[in-house]
């Protein structure tokens, strides 16, 4: 019977090849979307799982409770790291692991560096490879970092640096420029899903400011974690850490009601407060979003299939008819067609399986190469894939069954069947709930789409146009040259003007800080201190409009401030604010000068209150204004002479608007995310309205014929059969508008810039979606008008 | 075998009752081969469709076999139809995505008849309505005659005791529906299938033994032949 019920099913889907095609196109497509897209969660929920501890381990955070606001961060205080050990109960091991860049060189027997390499190196502390059960290749685990100065590699360091990682142990590597590490072991690589991409390890005791008392001082670099004794879960040490807290933060009276906090490990991936050392966290309503998004995907694609097979349903009226009279259960006739269903659904699975595996590249390099998915990866894969053909089987195929088997015999055998004649069809009702979600993935796509022009054509409140930053050694011996690079700079050809600073004008790499603004101290919010030399202003067109610019100094003699800085301590004249002094770093310092606003962080935050002074000790970045005409050739210059002066670095730099334009990384992905999805179901939707405009037409050939004589003419026929698709169309952009709107206004709430939501991306929603439907049912419903009247009048 | 008693059916519209039957009451023995015969609208089909249990008589009984099957479960008459009952039909009804190998076999495998036997019955029944090369095509491939000499084949393939058929040479030429009503009195004579036929053709009828007359739902005369 199985076997017949396939057969039959089979030839079924091949004489309706169009039908079964359109089926299978949308299907595939839909379930291709659905397939990458559930790799792509899979892949982030993978994060630090297999550790073998893995829900015993936390990681140490620290929180901070100011009056207007709150800070977090996932770094903990040095001394803590050693008292955390000692006071709280429960630990049974814990290791610090702190990051930090350096360079890291291999030399020959003659001391000559064969390999010079600017690395992010991590100090652990050596329970770190027993908390996390990292595999060694070569050494003991339990003494390989023990002593001081000595560094374990990943398989891909050690073969970088030695050729193969065997060869590696025993040897030295250097880092900086004198600290000899000893290689003492290799470890395996760590996975692309993990939020620790370890490969230069160096022992705890070689770090230098091990032994700092500083409670109040959290560098976002030095993390914590800690195994807790087994069957022990975070709230049983609670009290506990709420002891050390106390005892270390609110008695030792450090600001900001600093405390500690514990987070499990496979939370860090997710964490919306807490960075992380892979900066890859993304947060759970990304993931619910796109899973939202698959089901819209794969609810489209079954619509389509729902509609039309209702639509044939009276083609096949008269077989269900005579297998009730041959002794066909009802059930039985559910199963045929289940079957029926599930044939196509299995044939799209195949093809999604092709289509997913041709876009796996194209969304790696999405992301950059940040994530590596495959169709093999786990064996859920495969259980997703059986789920989604089950789930898609059952949600089209079984309504258009239970609907099918329903026939009275007598009346199908007589084709008398009249599917929705008239009224508020189901059908109606799942093209309108189709169309809506095509209307608005194509608003959102549109709004996102013009979000992101605006953040690349505002003016930012200064031009950096043809600035290169370039980083420079800021050492207190490479600190003595910057006087003579910088002369040697301006002497090069198409060098316009140059000017030391912590960063470009709009940067996040700036800290800020509580201060005291002429003696009052304020509570409302923290000043953000930007240093810079004297030709900073000029530079970036930075304009002054109150008081005057500092002078050359190496320290801070004098600060000026943005326009937003006096709006927040409630100045409104600038010349009032001059002479007024702000302490944050200790020393009262005067307000010199006062210039106009500009964007100091991306559009996505307000501009926050600034100063700019001097002070030489944070100048970590040359700004290097360019001739137009004569970048490239400059561009070869500065790094000449940068490499002659400096040696012993490695040369570093990158044009400002080419950084400003990476902040919004992640809207851009959403962007074209946002473009692919609406695409594949705005397509989707219009072969499946194509397909049912194919059978309306068809049903109707003789109806049409009829008018033909009648004396309508072709455009009237087109109209009217055109008409309703129209109308469902409109009715669904109507369904559309209040919760596109929601959504996109929610999302622009992200920005604090952002352009105003007008009736344009609505109004355009709408065009387009009405346009694409009368091209795509007038295709159809034009043949169906110039048809030959004979031919259908001639049965019957 | 079956009796039906003061059978009535109409429907309702808006409060006014329009009758399709009126009072039939008829007895059919095993063995008989009856030709229902009247005008158009006269209620043939309908009478047909009670008898088949398409549709259920809007008052009276029909006991089929002995047994009142007025208004009966669909697992119930399922099982009639798949041991008692077989249907011809005027637009024969094949099942175009089979072949007439496949649309015979098809009844056969509702009533879970074993392979070896299936093939047996098929192959008889081909043989005896000489189709056998035509095993293989599919319905529209076949002349009116033949696709109605299909729909007999697999309407006698679950060895049914009684035939209804709704004006089965009503598509065919003269010559064509006088060999499907020959076959229909071999049927009847030689393995004594009870056949109960709606027809509008004097002729046809003759081959029955039995007609019954019916005009505006009454049934009018009840001849035998």
């Amino acid at each position: 019977m199985f076997k017949l019920n396939l057969k039959i099913a089979w030839r079924n889907l091949w004489k309706n090849k169009g039908y079964t095609l359109i089926n299978i196109l949308g299907l595939s497509i839909g379930m291709a979307s659905c397939i990458l897209i559930f790799l792509f969660i899979r892949y982030q929920l993978s994060f630090d799982e297999g550790i073998k501890n893995e829900d015993r381990i936390y990681r140490f955070v620290t929180d901070w409770k100011y009056d207007a606001f709150d800070d977090y961060s996932n770094a903990v205080a040095i001394p803590a790291v050693k008292t955390a050990k000692n006071e709280i109960v429960g630990i049974e091991k814990a290791a610090a692991i702190f990051r930090n860049w350096n360079i890291v060189r291999v030399k020959d027997a003659t001391g000559k560096d064969v390999i010079k390499k600017d690395e992010t190196i991590y100090y652990v502390e050596p329970d770190f490879f027993e908390i996390f059960g990292m595999q060694w290749l070569y050494a003991k685990p339990t003494t390989a970092l023990n002593e001081p100065n000595t560094v374990a590699l990943s398989e891909t360091a050690a073969k970088h640096y030695f050729g193969n990682a065997q060869n590696a142990i025993g040897k030295n590597v250097t880092m900086g420029n004198k600290t000899l590490l000893k290689v003492s072991g290799v470890f395996k690589d760590m996975p692309k899903n993990s939020s620790f991409p370890l490969n230069i390890m160096v022992s705890y005791q070689t770090y230098p400011n091990k032994n700092d008392e500083c409670w109040d001082c959290v560098s976002s670099g030095n993390e914590f974690y800690i195994l807790l004794k087994d069957g022990l879960k975070a709230k049983d040490i609670e009290t506990s850490l709420a002891q050390f807290n106390k005892k270390n933060y609110a008695d030792r009276k450090v600001a900001g009601n600093q405390n500690n906090k514990l987070e499990a490990l496979r939370d860090i991936h997710f964490s919306e407060h807490y960075d992380n050392f892979s900066n890859l966290t993304i947060s759970k309503n990304q993931i619910y979003g796109l899973g939202i998004i698959a089901l819209f995907l794969i609810i489209t694609a079954c619509i389509n299939f729902v509609n039309l097979s209702t639509a044939q349903a009276i083609n096949r009226a008269k077989e269900v008819g005579v297998r009730k009279v041959m002794g066909s259960l009802r059930k039985q006739l559910i199963v045929q067609f289940l079957t029926e269903t599930f044939l196509v659904t299995l044939a799209a699975m195949l093809i999604a399986c092709v289509l997913a595996e041709l876009a796996i590249p194209q969304m790696e390099n999405l992301f950059k190469g940040n994530i590596a998915v495959g169709l093999f990866q786990h064996p859920i894969i495969f259980l997703f894939m059986l789920c989604l053909v089950l789930f898609v089987g059952l949600l089209a195929g079984f309504y258009p069954a239970i609907i099918m088997s329903g026939f009275t015999p007598a009346l199908a055998i007589k084709s008398k069947i009249m599917l929705n004649n008239g009224g508020l069809s189901l059908r109606k009702v799942l093209v309108v709930v189709q169309f809506s979600i095509a209307i608005i993935l194509i608003i959102s796509t549109i709004v996102v789409m013009r979000q992101m022009e605006y953040v690349q054509q505002k003016q930012l409140g200064f031009n950096a146009n043809e600035v290169i930053m370039v980083g420079v050694p800021n050492d207190s011996l490479n600190r003595l040259k910057h006087e003579n690079f910088k002369e040697r700079l301006l002497k090069i050809p198409g060098v316009k003007k140059v000017s030391y600073c912590q960063d470009a004008p709009l940067s996040p790499n700036i800290n800020s800080s509580d201060f005291t603004f002429n003696g009052i101290k304020n509570k409302d919010f923290e000043v953000r201190r930007m240093k810079a030399d004297e030709d900073y202003f000029s530079l970036f067109d930075l304009k002054l409009i109150a008081g005057k610019l500092f002078a050359k100094s190496d320290t801070a003699n004098g600060y000026v401030v943005n326009e937003t800085f006096l709006k927040k301590v409630h100045i409104t004249n600038p010349q009032e604010a001059i002479g007024k002094t702000i302490n944050s770093t200790g020393q009262n310092i005067p307000i010199i000068g006062v210039i106009k606003d500009f964007n100091d962080l991306s559009l996505k935050d307000n501009i926050s209150g600034l100063t700019i002074s001097a002070g030489k000790n944070s100048y970590w970045r040359a700004a290097i204004k360019l001739d137009a005409k004569q970048i490239f050739e400059a561009n070869k210059q500065v790094e000449k002479l940068w490499n002659s002066l400096f040696p012993e670095q490695i040369y570093y730099s990158n044009f400002v608007n080419e950084s400003i334009n990476s902040q919004y990384e992640t809207e851009k992905i959403m962007g074209i995310l946002f473009k692919v999805f609406a695409g594949v179901i705005v397509f989707i939707s219009f072969i499946g309205l194509f397909g049912l405009m194919s059978f309306v037409a068809t049903q109707r050939t003789k109806e049409v014929a009829i008018r033909k004589v009648l004396g309508a003419s072709t455009l009237e026929l087109v109209k009217m059969l055109n008409g309703s698709f129209l109308i469902m169309v409109f009715i669904a952009n109507l369904v559309a508008w209040p919760l596109a709107y929601l959504f996109v206004s929610k999302w622009l709430s992200g920005f604090a810039y952002r352009i105003e939501i007008s009736i344009w991306p609505f109004a355009m929603a709408m065009i387009i979606s009405m346009v694409i439907t009368l091209i795509t049912v007038s295709i159809r419903s034009y043949k169906a008008a110039v048809a030959n009247t004979i031919d259908a009048l001639k049965y019957e | 075998m079956i009796e039906l008693k003061n059978i009535e059916k109409y429907y309702a519209n808006k409060g006014v009752k329009s009758y399709i039957l009126r009072h039939v009451t008829t007895t059919i023995k095993q063995g008989e081969f009856v030709s229902i015969m009247g005008p158009s609208g006269a209620g043939k089909s309908t009478l047909l469709n009670i008898l088949g249990m398409l549709e259920e008589p809007t008052y009276g009984t029909y006991e089929f076999m002995g047994e009142n099957v007025t208004s009966l479960n669909e697992r119930k008459r399922i099982e009639l139809y798949r041991n008692h009952i077989g249907f011809v039909f005027q637009a024969y009804h094949l099942i175009d995505e089979m072949t007439v190998y496949e649309n015979i076999e098809a009844p056969l495998l509702y009533k879970k008849v074993g392979s070896a036997e299936r093939a047996s019955r098929i192959a008889n029944l081909l043989d005896r309505f000489n189709i056998v090369a035509k095993k293989d095509l599919f319905p529209n491939q076949l002349s009116g005659g033949q696709q109605q000499l299909v729909g007999i084949a697999r309407a006698l393939a679950a060895q049914p005791s009684i035939i209804l058929a709704d004006e089965p040479t009503g598509n065919l030429q003269s010559a064509q529906a006088e060999e499907i009503m020959q076959l229909f009195q071999k049927l009847n004579k030689e393995d004594g299938i009870t056949i109960i036929q709606v027809t509008h053709s004097e002729k046809n009828a003759e081959y029955g033994n039995r007609i019954l007359h019916i005009a505006d739902g009454v049934v009018k005369g009840d001849v035998q032949v």
